[in-house]
């Protein structure tokens, strides 16, 4: 009994004592890891809406860059990141919004890059996520992201929706997902259509 | 002490390296390397070693945790209830990781974000647990430290060697410059990718026992 006392008591405190430290720490590095973050939200706007950036900018020419040639407004409780081009007023420009939501192990974070007609995909990022390294974590390369390029925000009958398919995508809204990470691609394809039915309804509203 | 023991050896008979800090240091870099001999963590050195900078940063983290991890474990060794000294020995570590994660993140965002999971990992790695049930808890403090240090560098020499190998023939570069120019040199993509890593770690360890551990115990 008193052995089981002893124990209890060597977990509790010895448990508090090293709950401290990570938070004193993490205390201590919150400003620095808050404006890495910042930079890296800001080079994946960048990167969506195909403003070439660096890529050894360091945070501050990334935040000029951004103040630069993003014009950032609100609506509907979302953030909108039109790209601007004053020296090439042909380009066509683009319209990024953040998405967000929980993955299988974590939150995943990213944007979604249209044109202004908000209808096409222009580009597509998941700069945060927690998934399976090599299955789910795919997510986050290049070359699942690049798939987006193009596509379409609904299918041929004018229904607003994404799908991430096991195979054989064919619609104009359909992309093939992931082998090994079904749990993840459908939870990618939920936060997609969350942020896609809200534009959709949007655009509707103004017309 | 033959190679195919050595793994489970290199965890029971680390008590009787006997006050000796020389000794255990060098048992922990080179003749007890926890890759090469014990072939502990390799889950981590297959995974972050496609590039020499992410295998340096993790080799480096993770002497910063594998010491203080001996060293607290160490000095706390009389006191934690023997029912309960694994998940006390796994909350240490935690802390440490957790540390070396938030550091990371505020100082070195570029690493930390290519690490990704695997500075987290580090709690399950099978090398941090083997080194602090296996040695820390018997040994004093000092000892335990210079152990901790010497697996901790003896796993970075590793992963900097095989990130070496696969960064060179898998895009021809080290630490990000060109060493090897593409018109002289097609990159293998395949040393990059899980397969490289398993083939270049396995012929290491080969080459490793026939030459160095092999002549070891021809020795005794």
């Amino acid at each position: 009994m008193k052995r089981n006392a002893y124990t209890i008591l060597y977990a509790f405190i010895l448990g508090g004592i090293c709950s401290l430290v990570p938070t004193a720490v993490g205390e201590l590095t919150a400003p620095y890891r808050e404006a890495n973050a910042k930079a890296e939200e800001i080079r994946n706007i960048l990167r969506v809406l195909e403003i070439p950036v660096s890529q050894n900018a360091t945070s501050r020419q990334l935040v000029a860059q951004f103040e630069k040639s993003v014009r950032v407004s609100s609506k509907e409780g979302r953030t909108l990141y039109r790209s601007v081009d004053r020296l090439d007023s042909t380009r066509v420009g683009a319209v990024a919004l953040a998405f967000s939501g929980p993955g299988i192990w974590g939150l995943i974070k990213g944007f979604l890059a249209l044109d202004t007609g908000m209808t096409t995909i222009k580009r597509i990022s998941f700069y945060q996520n927690e998934e399976t390294p090599g299955l789910g974590g795919e997510i986050g390369t290049e070359w699942f992201q690049n798939k987006f390029i193009g596509k379409e925000i609904r299918d041929a009958s004018g229904a607003a929706g994404f799908k991430i398919r096991r195979s054989g995508a064919q619609g104009p809204n359909e992309i093939d997902g992931i082998s090994g990470a079904t749990l993840t691609c459908g939870k990618v394809q939920t936060i997609l259509n969350t942020l896609i039915l809200h534009i959709d309804k949007e655009k509707r509203h103004d017309n | 002490m033959t190679t195919e023991t050595a793994a489970t050896a290199g965890l029971t008979h680390c008590g009787a390296c006997g006050g000796k800090g020389v000794k255990t240091f060098k048992d922990g870099v080179l003749t007890n390397n926890p890759i090469f001999a014990q072939v502990l963590g390799i889950c981590s050195a297959l995974a972050v070693t496609s590039k020499l900078e992410t295998s340096l940063v993790m080799g480096i983290g993770y002497v910063f945790v594998l010491s203080l991890s001996a060293l607290v474990v160490s000095l706390l060794r009389k006191t934690i209830p023997h029912r309960i000294r694994i998940i006390t020995q796994v909350l240490v570590v935690c802390v440490f990781v957790i540390v070396l994660d938030q550091l990371l993140k505020a100082f070195y965002f570029e690493a930390s974000r290519q690490l990704g999971p695997y500075v987290g990992l580090i709690i399950t790695n099978t090398l941090t647990l083997g080194r602090t049930e296996g040695f820390s808890i018997q040994n004093k403090p000092l000892l335990s430290l210079v152990d901790g240090a010497g697996n901790g560098l003896g796993y970075a020499a590793v992963l900097a060697v095989i990130g070496t190998i696969r960064e060179l023939l898998g895009s021809g570069k080290l630490l990000g410059h060109v060493v090897l120019s593409p018109h002289i040199y097609t990159p293998n993509q395949l040393m990059i990718l899980a397969p490289g890593a398993f083939f270049g770690l396995g012929i290491l360890i080969a080459l490793l026992n026939i030459t160095v551990l092999k002549s070891k115990d021809a020795k005794k």
